[in-house]
């Protein structure tokens, strides 16, 4: 078994077809060979049978595009099925009625079940906060198992677009195997997964990790498809490893819903987190609610002017409290220069509010540049008027 | 000699992972001499693929893609209006235009079966067992957006097949009549001129047809799929009954539980129980005010409408299994509904 895998491995490895290797390069001829010399008697001989079975047919015959292709597939499945006991179907009753004409890019948000992934065994399930635009007032979630449970909001992070809910009673949920952030690479295979066509079976659709670090350093890119289909649900590597949560994500809009434009185009979304990382620890209270940092300026780029001019200044806003007037200037925020607003916007991405950022000001009354150190705010809450997406209510 | 031995087997052991690097890390350069998987199913697939040109609005001929299924010059295509002119044309992978004669439509498959007068020994072949399973690689050839003219070449998109299900649990009626089991997959095929296009699995075996433009009610997305290969040779031999229609609700609806649902919200609201009835199913079995309905008979009953549909397709005297939410607790409960009091 462990040879034939071995081989099988070593088959997928030596393809120039992929669009990357496969992670884990020469894993199982070197595990193999391990194994081998392990137990001492046989290590000698079985190590050179091995080098001299695996090596030479693959130097002499590279395995056709065909069965790669074959094997690949394969791996596709075993990934797929590595992951699904930590899926979850969350299925949601009632909410806000059909809102007429388009929010958030997509005509209507769809009524069916939603994907969500396991992230501690007593109960603790990460899902995108997307499911949740409706508003629903009770939702309940199905195990792998098939069991069902009644689920509590818990925490939602409105930057990253994820949010907990909590079932009770249960004590043994598989979590599934994470892969760090950082072993990641930009071409590897990346597999996404997705219970919302009703099947428990999930869809799985599968493309390459695009780019790291996105919006604000916090998502992943993908080339898999991405939809309200599999938002909640995991990306996950050739091995069955989580990237991240599916997400939709717009780097120009923080509302729950900006970003489905994009569904199953070739740009994708994906979180990565880890169970023990501050962002879900705080998420497992229940209220908890992270929002996108409020600074309370309106901006202006002027042309052969050093920095954004301040058109106007919120009452009561961060920058009101810190003593920033109209007509000065922003030279710097977090130590980088600020020449047009993109430049802001990238760097504000990196924040949320309740953390504090430092800013470089001229001053126009001293006409000095200084240092101001702001506690960055909420948003204010819209006013009345057209549908928004503005994140639901908890409770 | 058994030093030696060891010697060299930990020589050989050490090298193999630098022979491993060695290989692997070549950039996505192809070698030109090995046609590539996609390259070689498409090359395989396009003479068994067909245009097929009808009545279409003003000038422009409306027009389809079609797969050659038999020796005999049958093509299965969508049905669609491009249908109803007086002349169908079809135009072969070398250019040359053909009168069809119309054999067969179904309006519920949305599947109409052509002949053309020329044998060819390029077509597929259609199977009764699944073609591929959900992770292998697909290539779908397609006339997608309609770019290709004429005798030019289909477009390939690649991708994998994401899902094989029977379309009950996720689309409704107003989304597509048919009602059997489809092949789902990444590639992108929802677009105008794809439908009809072929589904090709790694060993050239025809996965299925790409059907025509869905819209998912339950994701509010566009389904890429296709009709499998096994519905298509059901059609081809005219055993495609068009009872694979869902089946709307006839059962007679005069079930009755005994519950009055609270309605004030609208029909949108999740299916709270207002009122049980004297001497019905439901106070039998002890449901109560306030209780949710979560399914009923299996189907998940997520609003006040859901659940008068449910309710719909139940039968008098058949027990059935109702799930409601009391607090947090969820309840599944056996019922057996009555006959509803005229």
């Amino acid at each position: 078994m462990s040879e034939q895998r071995a081989i099988d491995l070593k088959a997928l490895n030596s393809s120039s077809l992929l669009p990357s290797p496969l992670e884990g390069e020469g894993l199982g001829v070197r595990g193999t060979a391990a194994a081998a010399l392990r137990s001492r008697r046989f290590g000698c001989l079985l190590a050179v049978f091995f080098v001299l079975s695996l090596n030479t047919p693959a130097i002499a015959q590279q395995p056709d595009a065909f069965q790669t292709m074959m094997l690949t597939a394969k791996a596709f499945r075993a990934a797929t099925e590595k992951v699904q006991p930590s899926l979850v179907t969350i299925e949601s009753y009632g909410g806000v009625a059909a809102v007429q004409g388009r929010i958030g890019g997509i005509r209507k948000q769809g009524e069916g079940n939603t994907t969500g992934i396991v992230i501690s065994s007593d109960g603790y399930i990460v899902t995108s906060t997307f499911n949740f635009i409706q508003k629903p007032p009770v939702i309940t979630v199905v195990t792998s198992d098939g069991k069902r449970h009644t689920a509590q909001i818990m925490g939602q992070d409105n930057i990253r677009k994820i949010c907990l809910l909590k079932i009770e009673g249960v004590s043994d949920l598989k979590v599934p195997e994470m892969v760090a952030e950082k072993e990641v690479t930009v071409g590897q295979w990346a597999v996404s997964i997705g219970v919302g066509y009703g099947d428990m079976s999930p869809a799985v659709s599968m493309g390459i990790v695009s780019a790291k670090n996105r919006i604000g350093g916090k998502a992943v890119q993908t080339d898999a498809n991405i939809s309200p289909a599999n938002y909640g649900g995991p990306l996950v590597d050739i091995k069955g490893r989580m990237i991240g949560i599916c997400v939709p994500m717009d780097p120009q809009s923080q509302s729950t819903g900006a970003g489905v434009q994009w569904y199953d185009s070739g740009i994708g979304f994906a979180i990565p987190i880890d169970a023990d990382s501050p962002v879900i620890k705080r998420l497992k209270e229940e209220g908890v609610e992270v929002t996108p940092p409020f600074l309370g300026i309106k901006l202006m780029a002027v042309p052969e002017l050093e920095g954004l001019w301040i058109e106007e200044v919120v009452r009561d806003s961060p920058a009101d409290k810190a003593g920033i007037r109209r007509e000065d200037c922003i030279r710097e925020i977090d130590g980088e220069k600020v020449s047009d607003m993109l430049k802001l916007r990238q760097i504000l991405n990196r924040f949320e509010s309740g953390q504090e950022v430092e800013l470089k000001i001229w001053f126009e009354e001293t006409k000095e540049v200084e240092k101001r150190t702001l506690l960055l705010g909420k948003p204010p809450k819209p006013k009345d008027g057209p549908p928004t997406l503005e994140p639901p209510k908890i409770k | 000699m058994k030093t030696s031995l060891t010697i060299l087997a930990a020589f050989c052991f050490l090298a193999t992972p630098a022979f491993a690097q060695q290989v692997n890390p070549k950039p996505a350069k192809r070698d030109s001499k090995q046609a590539g998987f996609f390259q070689t199913l498409v090359d395989m697939a396009q003479p068994k693929m067909v245009k097929v040109f009808g009545a279409g609005a003003g000038r422009v001929d409306g027009f389809a893609t079609g797969i050659i299924v038999s020796e005999d010059g049958k093509i299965i295509t969508t049905q669609g209006v491009f249908l109803d002119g007086r002349e169908v044309r079809v135009v072969t992978s070398d250019g040359v235009s053909h009168p069809a004669t119309i054999l067969n439509r179904n309006r519920v498959s949305q599947m109409a079966l052509l002949k053309i007068d020329r044998g060819t020994p390029d077509y597929f072949e259609l199977t009764t067992d699944p073609v591929g399973q959900k992770g292998d690689f697909v290539v779908a050839l397609t006339n997608a957006f309609k770019v290709a003219d004429h005798e030019e070449p289909l477009s390939a998109t690649a991708g994998v097949i994401s899902l094989r299900s029977s379309i009950e649990a996720w689309l409704n009626k107003r989304d597509l009549a048919y009602a059997g089991e489809l092949v789902l997959i990444d590639a992108i095929t929802s677009n105008p001129g794809a439908g009809g296009g072929a589904v090709i699995m790694g060993d050239g075996n025809l996965v299925g047809m790409v059907g025509k433009i869905i819209n998912s009610s339950e994701t509010n997305t566009r389904l890429n799929y296709a009709i499998p290969s096994s519905v298509l040779l059901q059609f081809v031999n005219g055993e495609l009954a068009e009872a694979t229609q869902k089946e709307t609700v006839k059962a007679a609806g005069n079930a009755d539980l005994g519950i009055a649902l609270f309605k004030l919200g609208g029909r949108s609201d999740p299916a709270y129980i207002d009122r049980v009835k004297r001497g019905t199913p439901a106070k039998e079995v002890g449901l109560k005010p306030d209780d949710m309905i979560v399914s009923i008979g299996g189907e998940k009953t997520a609003t006040v409408k859901d659940y008068e549909q449910a309710l719909l397709k139940l039968r008098p005297g058949e027990e059935i299994f109702i799930i409601v939410k009391r607090g947090r607790e969820l309840l599944r409960i056996a019922i057996t509904p009555t006959e509803k009091k005229q």
